[in-house]
């Protein structure tokens, strides 16, 4: 053969590959009638009780049917409604407090290997995504339930002390199930909605690998799963056997895996995609105008904010300061920080997703006691809701505010407008563009009155141990709600919390009392004056859990907030949105607060 | 095959052990010595839970100890349970991952070598010509062109302007573009490489010899020069072989191809410890053998080597 002849075989060679491959490629796309959506990559699990991701909640909520479930109703609302229960029942209050919920499961409910489901399966599934053993991330979603406290009670060394502890949940026969809670809690319904709560049966999860393949997978939602090709995409198939399987409009449901924002546009432009839950941040502005119709911007329960280490030495050296008295003064300092900075810049030019500017920390979309929102009724001002005005034009005046309480501690340069011996801070954030664009943004706004704030990134893992840790200045910080009640932003700065970034009560803070708290005009005896964190705040939000009177609650919760922004060392910025993109054919839609969206009563 | 060779396998191969040893044992405490772990995240565990899991995956225990344990562990090829992804095993994610990755390089390597030094020998031997200049240029643009650029202007062309192929890596047919991607670069460079030392066998006496004597072309060129002139492309083939089969992660990034470079870089960040260890041992043990056996493959190709 010559070489001619040998280069012509080659090129027909992969020319008919390329061809075949097309081919095989067209008749894919008109066979399908499936609905294809990319929220996120590989989940880390679909164990209901293992999962604490937004997107394998999303998933998990077409596998599985808790005693309650998300739906729209016909005005477009949201509400929780009964799924595997027959009602949501009213609690009955015994005299010690503690409330007892009944439930009677529907008839006919059935695991997808046709095995029924009963009521020791809810008690089972319950007990072991509160387990020690298990030790799932959102274990303590079971905290309101009487007796999780003493599965989690642990002795000096961390050991658990009542091995056989259990939850007091009772399958009273195969379909009642009777819980008792501690005390009231006004989210209770939404919980039993939440992925943790769903059920699972013992015989299947004795398999560790249960919930990483479909011949594996026992479910019993409204569609089975029909193929997991790891990283590349699940497969849901309605399940004929669910019990409200003639409202489940859409037939199959395809879970692409892929977390490259790039990639998922492509693929929503040229048609296989119907909805992808991301976008790449530069090209916001141009999709904003290009799919005015497909780009969606929905509410999210999170704040985006900066805090400050509460032990960082930010007084002068000359101040003379020592102990509460520094404190109240870095308190000050630190809010008058916050009042320098443009949040609506932020949004606008750096954002552009439609973020909300903050307030508070208590995100936007929060709801009180009676039922407005919380960050509203927020603060003690009645010209602006939360605690600082963020309107646009009161930028100035907040500006000149600040600079009146700045200049009581630092040498102030009238000549240049600056201030001469503020001590030089670094910013932390995580590396990405978007972090860095507003450490930049808040890097100029305080360099333009004399400050220097340095800006430092880490990589994410590292970022959070470091941040954990308390060995920065000041740093960026996010916080999305699990569930609609304002305590799951407020228990997270009690001392001993895990993500007690700020170290409020620890090292040097440990001893500072600086703090006053009265709650007698709320029945309580508690009153104290300069007392240290752990003397208040905690005792705050301890009081807070053990509430049993719904609008005590929030007010006990508006208290903790108003201690907790008065240490200056949160600095609200914007509230978060959920950023997606859908296809304007799908109709039935809809997502709910928490980011969980819902496909199974979609039609094209 | 003769002691002297045999001695020479042996002795690499014991060396090779050695490397992969040392690759285990430097990733193993760099590993640890970075901050974070497998269960840092945005939300923070509450201490208990934490330590329910790090001694559920032997986490608690001193470094030396696991690392003991590891090195048995990974003896009788045992790489544990991933700790991100909860109830999989490491090595059924490397398994499936390096189907993907595999299948992508190896199709990839051979378009890439056939189409290569077709094309070498081709320039070479019209040399200076038009078409001659037009492969180089081509080659040269190629090899210059980083994969995440040609990739991206793939996915235009294809995949959003003439709709032909899909973007997304996960089906067969998803697969062309990124084997294109993959290919063209190694694909120019052994073009170029075989274009050069095929001028220089060409060149070369017993070359002259061989046509003086008569001999048809066709058997000069692929019994005499093509054999020697592809030395330096097996040189170049078995590393590539092996960085191409293992997976390129801008390549799997862009075309969400669900292969093990994704899954080693997700790994990282996760900090999911075993499977830093797995994917690492698996990949070092691939560019390890690959290197060896082109090494073994050039004795083969040209005696006059000497392996020693």
């Amino acid at each position: 053969m010559n070489m001619k002849k040998f280069l012509s075989l080659v090129l027909a060679g992969t020319m008919t590959v390329g061809m075949a491959g097309t081919v095989a490629f067209a008749d894919d796309a008109a066979e399908s009638k499936a609905l294809n959506v990319c929220l996120a990559s590989e989940p880390s699990t679909l164990d209901p009780a293992l999962n604490s991701a937004v997107d394998g909640a999303t998933m998990l909520a077409h596998l599985f049917s808790g005693l309650a479930k998300w739906e729209q109703n016909d005005e477009g609302v949201l509400t929780i409604v009964p799924d595997a229960a027959e009602e949501l029942t009213e609690g009955v209050v015994g005299d010690d407090g503690k409330v007892t919920y009944t439930y009677t499961l529907k008839d006919g409910l059935t695991w997808s290997d046709g095995q029924p489901v009963t009521a020791a399966d809810f008690a089972f599934a319950w007990n072991r995504a509160a387990s020690f053993d298990l030790a799932a991330d959102y274990g303590y979603m079971f905290e309101v339930i009487d007796g999780y406290a003493d599965i989690w009670e642990t002795d000096d060394e961390g050991n658990q002390v009542n091995p056989d502890a259990k939850l007091n949940v009772t399958a009273v026969d195969d379909k009642t199930l009777e819980v008792v809670l501690s005390n009231a809690v006004a989210y209770w319904n939404e919980l039993l909605a939440f992925p943790t709560y769903f059920p699972v049966r013992e015989d299947v999860v004795a398999d560790e690998a249960w919930a990483t393949d479909p011949s594996t997978y026992v479910n019993n939602g409204p569609y089975t799963m029909s193929s997991w090709e790891h990283n590349s995409v699940i497969t849901l198939t309605k399940n004929e056997n669910y019990v409200d399987a003639a409202e489940i409009t859409m037939p199959e449901i395809n879970f692409y895996l892929s977390d490259d924002a790039n990639n998922m546009l492509t693929n929503f432009k040229n048609g296989d995609w119907t909805l992808i839950d991301d976008v790449p941040t530069n090209e916001i502005a141009s999709l904003k105008e290009e799919y005015p119709d497909e780009f969606v911007i929905a509410g999210q329960i999170g704040t985006y904010y900066v805090c400050w280490n509460v032990n960082e030495d930010i007084l002068p050296a000359d101040s003379g300061l020592e102990g509460a008295e520094a404190e109240a003064a870095k308190a000050e300092i630190r809010n008058a920080i916050s009042l320098l900075f443009d949040r609506n810049y932020i949004v606008e030019e750096i954002g552009q997703a439609g973020q909300v500017p903050a307030s508070s920390f208590v995100a936007m979309g929060m709801t009180d006691a009676d039922g407005s929102e919380f960050y509203k009724n927020a603060g003690d001002s009645d010209e602006y809701d939360g605690y600082y005005n963020v309107a646009a034009d009161a930028l100035e005046d907040n500006f000149n505010k600040a600079i009146e309480v700045l200049k009581k501690y630092y040498e102030f340069d009238e000549a240049s407008y600056t201030f001469t011996n503020f001590p030089t801070m670094t910013y932390l954030y995580n590396t990405s563009e978007g972090h860095k664009a507003i450490g930049e943004y808040l890097q100029s706004a305080l360099a333009a009155v004399g400050i220097t704030m340095n800006l430092e990134n880490q990589e994410w893992a590292t970022f959070l141990e470091t941040r954990k840790n308390g060995d920065y200045s000041i740093a960026r910080n996010g916080w999305l709600a699990d569930y609609n009640d304002p305590i799951c932003f407020l228990d997270m700065w009690t001392t001993a919390s895990g993500n007690n970034d700020v170290q409020f009560g620890k090292g040097a803070h440990t001893d500072v009392a600086a703090y006053s708290l009265d709650l007698t005009d709320l029945g309580y005896d508690t009153k104290v004056e300069n007392g240290t964190w752990a003397e208040t705040y905690d005792v705050l939000i301890a009081d807070i859990k053990s509430c049993t009177d719904n609008d005590t609650r929030y007010a006990l919760m508006h208290r903790a907030e108003d201690l907790l922004m008065s240490t200056g060392c949160i600095c609200p910025l914007y509230y978060y949105t959920d950023l997606y993109m859908v296809d304007s054919s799908l109709k039935g839609f809809f997502s709910n607060p928490l980011g969980y969206k819902y496909f199974m009563y979609c039609t094209f | 095959m003769n002691p002297k060779t045999l001695k020479y396998i042996l002795k690499r191969v014991i060396l090779a052990v050695f490397t992969v040893w040392v690759v285990i044992t430097v990733t193993f405490f760099v590993m640890h010595a970075v901050p974070g772990g497998p269960f840092v995240g945005e939300k923070a565990v509450s201490p208990a839970v934490q330590k329910a899991m790090e001694a559920k995956y032997g986490l608690d225990k001193p470094i030396m100890e696991q690392y003991w344990t590891y090195l048995k562990d990974v003896l009788h090829f045992n790489f544990g349970p991933s700790l991100k992804q909860r109830g999989r095993q490491v090595l059924d994610i490397i398994a499936d991952g390096m189907k993907t990755s595999a299948k992508l390089g190896l199709i990839a390597a051979a378009f890439a070598l056939v189409i290569g030094v077709v094309l070498g020998s081709f320039a070479a031997l019209k040399r200076n010509t038009f078409l001659d200049r037009v492969v180089m240029v081509l080659t040269t643009a190629f090899v210059s062109m980083p994969s995440f650029i040609m990739g991206s202007l793939l996915l235009i062309l294809f995949a959003i302007r003439l709709h032909v192929l899909p973007a997304n890596g996960s089906t067969t047919a998803g697969l062309i573009l990124p084997v294109i991607t993959l290919m063209l670069s190694p694909m120019s460079y052994i073009t170029r490489l075989t274009r050069s030392s095929m001028l220089d066998v060409l060149g070369q006496d017993y070359i002259r010899t061989a046509r003086a004597k008569g001999v048809s072309k066709g058997r000069i060129i692929f019994g005499h020069a093509l054999k020697n002139a592809l030395i330096p492309v097996i040189t170049y083939f078995g590393p590539m072989l092996a960085y191409i089969v293992t997976g390129s992660l801008v390549v799997e990034q862009i075309f969400a191809v669900p292969g093990i470079g994704r899954a080693f870089v997700s790994s990282i960040t996760n900090r999911d410890y075993t499977m830093i260890m797995g994917t690492t041992i698996i990949l070092a043990s691939l560019i390890v053998i690959m290197n060896l056996v082109s090494d073994i493959l050039y004795k083969v190709v040209d005696p006059r080597i000497n392996l020693e």
